[in-house]
């Protein structure tokens, strides 16, 4: 792709509004506050607030490039966002070839920043935290990593009879309480007192309640191990920073120095304690735009508060509101006011007034759901042939993706050849066909490991291996020339000839440069298990011929593989590097395809989507998208019944409101607030949503849902009202 | 209101404006019927507020859908009443209160439900383990000689403690008893209790090897959903503005946890634990039902007397008409019913049935009772050996099907073949078989839920061997498994197989140039269509089928690769369009995923070994929304079905047969009789079961009065069984619209009599 179309692409995905214009000069398109915002003095602090859709992030941007027009150099900016999805326009403009070479903008969530801080000034972090080998080098752990050094701290108190009140699955109890730690640390309490909050705010079945000791005495254990062990979780990470390393002037000084010019975008989205920080932090910068998306506050169960979002504002020079949405039309608009009303009644008669909008929302209902599914995806593809709407301003969400739903609707927009992708960052990679596939071709490169993979697991590998290979052939293939019992793969030239000539030649040849890139690497001295996996991956499967060479989508799994299996022994080995052995372990890569298959490693992949084809169809839960931050025309909302578009407030061990800075010490969470905050999520996730849908939403409803069973959710009882 | 006229006691009821009301129900009375134009009315009406439904609470998933589709018949434009109303069992109403706060009982949001024969399996893990470290000795006859001894510990206390087990476990449920909680009361109880400590153990494993898979049992989800209500008023206030109005069915079989569910949801004050009665007034809650069809077969607390109470304490019509059965079974019912309460030999056991009598429906009544015909009741008073029952039951069948083999199929009667257990209907069903007859069984899980399991496991079959000609051709039937009705469709289905069962090479048909990649491939066909297939016609239309088959078989070839659970959602979404079978296929789905976390090392093939098992009954396999799907005799006009009176409830035929009506299997207390749950080799013949939950009764227990005392329990136990085989004796009567017959045999031992109840019948029926 030559580099104009490469900016093209991405300016439409970004401003599709100003496409209209071939070489679009985005000045002229730009309104008056918006390039008030951009062209601010260079030692001005600016809070711009409003809500989604109305040109607040293309400030951000434009701001950016501004500065770097006006000489400032782009390693005195930094670029701060909540979350790292938030940052992709930013990166966008950053990484485009009209840049060109200087010092580098750094884009940063506050996180990220402890831990280069951490990493930086170790020394200094390691005496006052308490560590008890300060002499030593820290090492970072990934969530999962801390999962797998919380399974190991809490396994045997399962046993002891912990945690007997509750029903969760076991990896997801670690994870909790690694999320009340990190909640902790974000909002900005200590984690001693994760238990007495949580407990103080209980008021039921008094059995449930022990469970909160429980799971403060793990967040103990948990912490004293790290300690112990030189391990950096994330809430270590950022609780030494702010409350150490923050402290020291030499840290504050140096970041001080280096960064003189601040966007921070999403600020509603990040946790008390880095609004904390940047409320410290603030006054030193010369510029700062700070960017504050009003009804928004969606990772609320991560801990994001809006209210000390919104106190930075006090700290800027100047406040500018946008109002005017570029996004929604004035049909949406309605219809998005219309049903927060419904939810959210402020004044009687309202609601009716919004009726009749009926261009902005279109209804497709079926009885069954897999009619339902044809019906979205012949409505799609209208939207592209008809209207010649692009792939990229059709989103299809839902509460939840679930492997088989993902699986009916992408299999249908391709056998229509629409182009389709899926973020969905909380599937595991133990259920990612491509990963098993992985590992099955490991296993059978390492006899050592003793791991014999049935023939079926050696079939579904090569099917994804080898590009052209269907099941049938492939178990046919298998059935030849694999033996369980000691990983022996047979030539194809052994063969007879009517099997070669059924399996195909094509097959054969590729089955056979795959077989001898195996044998030569059981050779050859072994290499780390993510060393084998990049050198298959990059020799074989993903050269032309073999199943990774087009689906962009296993290569995603295949890459986040990689990136935990490294992490994983990244950090283990320096745990037993440093002498402190506790897991004593035969070989690092054969244990981490354990501890996936058991689940504790549920390396589910948040990253890598900068990379992926950006023209097409959004297939993903609704949360996701948001947090993706860009608009587009037409949104499918699939499951219109499900309850679960807004349950998601509390959890067995954790709370995200109890927790939050606001919740009152003492107070009881009652039912009363489970319908407000709950109504309130929903409200906001409309909001959010319809603020980034131009033209219309259709909703999806099947009378049964996925499973059969009859949906009617608060979402369709507003929708309902409205209609 | 089309095609309903009430009767004048429906009449009366239709009247209802509030409060609560109980109604006496006899057999045939209509009882769905008028709860559904009672919630038409309702909703008619405009009683409703915004948000506000009327809560139908009913017994099984087939009730649902059955008041789902009459209540809509009541609104010329169904959209009038929707989102106005809504049904449940009483399982899927503690799930839609649990699904609404899971973490406040200690459940993750998205928890999943484990069904009863996953949790089967548990709990045989966890009676096993006991076995393994701990004895029973001290409860086996001390008679027994060694080698014998050996061989009950073998092959006798696994059940045995098994179903011990599981009526311990759900009785400290249905008790809101944790295993934490019944430790404590096991530790501060003054003297031993083994039985309890037996239970306790298991359930404690049981319930932690539930929690380690984030799951919960249907019992745990009751459980639950009385706890929420319990521990949060304000959630309860909630659900009390949302269901204004309570109108349950079938409420004799309702125990007393469902009991305290709706009465906290109805806004009256719950019922004292294990006390009588409802509770205060308050709350606007009809409970209709007949407390003399009260059967049950595993324990719970359910019990006739909680509604005898609450029709007893409240205001109450009864509804004594039934247009169902002919004026003389009539009679031998309501004679049943006089000589229970009045003259049976156990003065305890009088209270099995109860008032009111039957009545035939009034001269105007659009269903009218069959015309009176004595003859067509038969009490068979031959001393039959089981074989020779079986025998003489299956000839007057055969004799019966031939009389009428030349009438139209709509003239011809229904016939049913009532027995007291299920493997006395496997040999029935074998018998008739013997002679030519292909019954219909309805014996345990039903017939749809096998078929659904048994298409999904043919089509992982095929998916597990995919090279397999026949197994392709089997998988494309169940893939057209909605032509079956169609006679047209099926030739070509049939045309379709054969020609599908001849194809050589599989993947030339599925997969045609592999070498192209995915997506390219040419519209080349391989032609196993051709041969046989005479007009030209014909033969196209079998084409485009290959053509479209190929697409759906590529799927699922594709889907392979996900795990099974995903796999079997897909694969369902393709073949099945029923609500019932896809509801079916999501728990067939959670049971693999689960049967798979379980074995890692299974693969497809296990897998589909596992729910072949399923789909061919020999593991009982009951979800949430498959319990009994409807079952309409209508629809089986001129076969015999087969099926055990329990399951029969609430459904008729104009002939039925009652078998094995002996001392055995309807024992009465009397010298001779003896009782299934006394073990031989069991001390003093205890009734173990019964006397653990004893055990757990005066754990529970504040009184002083109350203590255990080995063997009460068992005498009690009896008494129990005496009158709930009453009552089934009388649902099985209530079951016959014209024809009756009855016959008994003497027993496996050849010591069994006529069960008294019959004896009674008998003699009062030739009297005249």
């Amino acid at each position: 792709m030559d580099s104009t179309g490469y900016i093209d692409k991405h300016l439409r995905v970004l401003y599709p509004r100003f496409m209209s214009d071939p070489f679009p000069s985005l000045g002229k398109l730009l309104s008056l506050p918006q390039r008030q915002a951009i062209e601010s003095p260079l030692d001005v602090k600016l809070f711009v607030s409003g809500p989604a859709g109305t040109g607040k992030t293309t400030a951000g941007v434009e701001r950016m490039r501004y500065l770097l027009a006006q000489g400032i150099p782009g390693e005195s900016i930094l670029m701060l966002t909540p979350q790292r999805s938030l940052q992709e326009p930013y990166l966008d403009l950053l990484y485009s070839p009209e840049r060109s070479a200087g010092g580098e903008v750094t884009p940063a969530t506050i996180g990220g920043l402890a831990r280069r801080m951490c990493d930086l000034f170790w020394p200094l972090a390691a005496e006052d935290a308490g560590f008890a080998h300060p002499d030593r080098p820290p090492v970072f752990l990934t969530l999962e990593t801390a999962q797998y050094y919380m399974a190991h701290l809490v396994r045997p108190l399962l046993d002891e009879g912990y945690f007997e009140s509750v029903t969760i699955d076991r990896n997801r109890l670690y994870s909790q309480i690694i999320d009340n730690l990190n909640k902790a640390a974000v909002i900005g309490f200590p984690h001693t007192e994760i238990g007495s909050r949580l407990d103080s705010a209980y008021h039921g079945d008094p059995a449930q309640r022990r469970v909160y000791a429980d799971a403060q005495h793990c967040a103990n254990l948990f912490r004293q191990y790290c300690l112990d062990h030189n391990l950096l979780d994330f809430s270590l990470q950022l609780e030494i920073f702010a409350n150490v390393l923050w402290k020291q002037d030499i840290v504050r000084n140096y970041l001080i120095r280096n960064y003189r010019h601040l966007i921070y975008d999403n600020v509603e989205e990040d946790g008390p304690r880095a609004h904390d920080i940047l409320r410290d932090w603030l006054p030193s910068f010369d510029s700062a735009l700070l960017i504050y998306d009003e009804y928004a506050g969606f990772r609320y169960f991560l801990g994001a508060d809006i209210q000390t979002g919104w106190a930075l504002r006090e700290l800027c020079d100047e406040q500018i509101q946008l109002q005017e949405s570029f996004v929604m039309s004035g049909n949406v608009a309605g219809l998005s006011d219309g049903l927060i009303e419904a939810i959210l009644p402020t004044f009687e008669g309202k609601v009716k007034e919004e009726r009749g909008n009926s261009s902005a929302l279109a209804i497709i209902q079926s009885h069954f759901y897999p009619e339902l599914l044809d019906s979205v995806v012949a409505e799609v593809n209208a939207l592209l042939s008809d209207s010649l709407l692009p792939p990229s301003q059709v989103v299809i969400l839902t509460p939840y993706l679930s492997d088989a739903l993902r699986f009916s609707i992408t299999h249908r927009l391709e056998a229509k050849n629409i182009p389709w992708r899926s973020h969905r960052p909380s599937r595991s990679l133990r259920d990612e066909p491509a990963s098993h596939a992985l590992t099955t071709l490991a296993a059978l490169t390492h006899p050592h490991w003793s791991v014999h993979p049935p023939k079926f697991d050696v079939a579904y590998a090569l099917m994804q291996s080898i590009d052209g290979l269907d099941l049938v052939r492939a178990q046919l293939l298998t059935e030849i020339v694999y033996r369980q019992r000691d990983l022996e793969l047979s030539p194809f030239e052994n063969i007879k000839a009517d099997m070669q000539e059924r399996i195909t030649f094509s097959v054969g040849n590729r089955y056979s440069l795959l077989r001898e890139w195996l044998l030569n690497y059981r050779e050859s001295d072994p290499l780390p298990l993510d060393h084998f996996l990049r050198k298959i991956f990059g020799e074989v499967l993903s050269q032309l011929g073999f199943g990774y060479h087009r689906n962009f989508d296993s290569v995603r799994v295949a890459a986040s593989l990689v990136e935990s299996v490294k992490k994983f022994r990244q950090s283990l080995e320096s745990t037993l590097s440093v002498g402190l052995s506790d897991p004593r372990f035969p070989n690092l890569g054969q244990e981490y395809i354990q501890m996936l298959q058991d689940g504790v490693i549920a390396a589910s992949y948040l990253e890598g989507w900068q990379a992926e084809e950006k023209d097409a169809v959004l297939v993903a839960p609704a949360h996701t998208f948001l947090m993706m931050n860009r608009p587009v025309t037409v949104q499918f909302w699939l499951d219109a019944g499900s309850s679960g578009w807004y349950e998601r407030l509390s959890q067995p061990l954790t709370h995200p409101y109890v927790l939050s800075r606001e919740w009152e010490p003492g107070r009881i969470w009652s039912d009363a607030d489970d319908v407000r905050y709950g109504k309130e999520a929903l409200a906001r996730l409309i909001s959010g949503l319809l603020h980034r849908c131009r033209e219309r939403l259709y909703l999806c409803l099947s009378e049964l849902g996925e499973s059969g069973f009859e949906q009617r959710g608060e979402l369709l009882r507003a929708f309902q009202k409205v209609l | 209101m089309p095609n309903f006229i009430p009767r004048p006691s429906q009449q009366e009821i239709l009247r209802y404006s509030g409060g609560r009301l109980g109604i006496a129900a006899v057999p045939g009375a209509g009882k769905t019927h008028i709860l559904s134009a009672l919630a038409a009315k309702i909703i008619r009406e405009g009683w409703l507020g915004d948000d506000q439904e009327v809560l139908i609470v009913t017994l099984v998933n087939s009730a649902v859908d059955n008041f789902e589709a009459r209540i809509k018949k009541f609104f010329d434009n169904p959209l009038q009443a929707l989102y106005k109303y809504r049904v449940r069992t009483l399982h899927g109403l503690a799930h839609d209160i649990v699904r609404e706060k899971p973490a406040r009982v200690g459940l993750e949001e998205r928890f999943s439900i484990i069904d009863e024969r996953e949790a089967g399996f548990i709990r045989r893990d966890s009676v096993n383990a006991w076995l393994a470290s701990n004895s029973l000795d001290d409860y086996l006859d001390p008679s027994l000689d060694n080698s014998k001894r050996d061989w009950v510990k073998r092959d006798q206390l696994p059940d045995l403690l098994d179903s011990l087990a599981l009526a311990f476990i759900r009785s400290a449920k249905d008790r809101l008893l944790t295993p934490e909680s019944l430790r404590a009361k096991l530790d501060a109880f003054p003297s031993p209790l083994p039985l309890a400590e037996l239970g306790w153990s298991i359930y404690a494993d049981y319930q932690r090897a539930l929690a380690y898979r984030g799951a919960v049992d249907f019992d745990d989800l009751i459980r639950l959903a009385l706890t929420l209500l319990e521990s949060d008023e304000e959630y309860l206030a909630r659900l009390q503005y949302r269901y204004p109005f309570i109108l349950e069915d079938e409420a004799q079989d309702s125990s007393l946890t469902q009991e305290r569910i709706l009465s906290l949801l109805s806004g009256g004050t719950p019922p004292s634990p294990f006390g009588r009665g409802a509770g205060g007034e308050g709350g606007n809650w009809v409970r209709v039902g007949d407390p003399n069809q009260a059967i049950f077969e595993t324990f719970t607390t359910a019990s006739p007397d909680l509604l005898r109470a609450f029709i007893e304490n409240n205001p109450s019509i009864p509804m004594p008409e039934s247009g169902r059965s002919q004026p003389s079974i009539i009679a031998l019912a309501n004679h049943l019913i006089d000589w229970v309460m009045t003259s049976h030999p156990i003065p305890e056991a009088r209270t099995a049935l109860s008032l009111p009598h039957i009545q035939p429906v009034p001269a105007d009544d659009p269903q009218q009772n069959p015309p009176d015909d004595p003859e067509a009741i038969r009490f068979i008073n031959k001393r039959f050996t089981p074989e020779e029952e079986l025998e003489a039951v299956a000839k007057s069948v055969k004799n019966y099907l031939d009389s009428f083999a030349e009438i139209p199929i709509e003239q011809q009667p229904t016939i049913a073949i009532l027995v007291p257990r299920n493997q006395r209907g496997v040999d029935v069903v074998n018998a008739l078989r013997q002679r030519g007859i292909e019954p219909i069984e309805l014996i345990s899980s039903t017939s749809e839920t096998r078929a659904a399991a048994g298409s999904l496991s043919y089509l992982l079959s095929y998916l597990a061997d995919p090279s397999s000609a026949r197994k392709l051709a089997k998988a494309y039937e169940v893939w057209r498994r909605d032509w079956r009705e169609d006679s047209e469709k099926m030739a070509l289905v049939s045309d379709v197989e054969r020609a599908l069962r001849k194809v050589g090479n599989v993947e030339d048909y599925v997969s045609p140039h592999p070498a192209l990649s995915r997506g390219e491939r040419g519209e080349e066909f391989p032609s196993p269509a051709g041969e046989g297939l005479g007009v030209r016609e014909e033969a196209e239309q079998a084409i485009e089928e290959l053509s479209a088959f190929r697409v759906v078989v590529q799927r699922w070839l594709n889907a392979v690769t996900l795990p099974i659970d995903q796999l079997i959602l897909t694969l369902a979404q393709d073949v099945f369009t029923e609500a019932s079978d896809l509801a079916l296929a999501h728990k067939l789905a959670l049971v693999l995923r689960q049967v798979a976390d379980d074995h890692p090392d299974w693969r497809l093939p296990e897998l589909t070994a596992e729910l072949t098992v399923i789909a061919k009954n020999e593991r009982r396999f009951i979800g949430f929304s498959s319990d009994d799907s409807g079952f309409d005799p209508e629809k089986h006009r001129g076969r015999v079905v087969v099926t055990t009176m329990h399951k029969a409830k609430g459904l008729e035929w104009d002939r039925v047969y009652l078998m094995s009506v002996n001392n055995y299997d309807f024992p009465s207390n009397m010298p001779g009789d003896r009782f299934i749950s006394e073990k031989w080799f069991i001390r003093g013949g205890l009734n173990l079961e019964a006397e653990a939950l004893a055990q757990l009764t005066a754990l529970e227990s504040t009184s002083e009065y109350d203590w255990y005392e080995e063997g009460a329990a068992t005498m009690r136990s009896r008494l129990d069984y005496v009158k709930e085989r009453l009552r089934l004796f009388y649902v099985g009567i209530t079951r016959a619209k014209r024809d009756l017959i009855v016959t008994w045999n003497s027993g496996r031992q050849g010591d069994a009599t006529p069960s008294l109840p019959l004896s009674e019948l008998m003699g009062w029926w030739e009297e005249g």
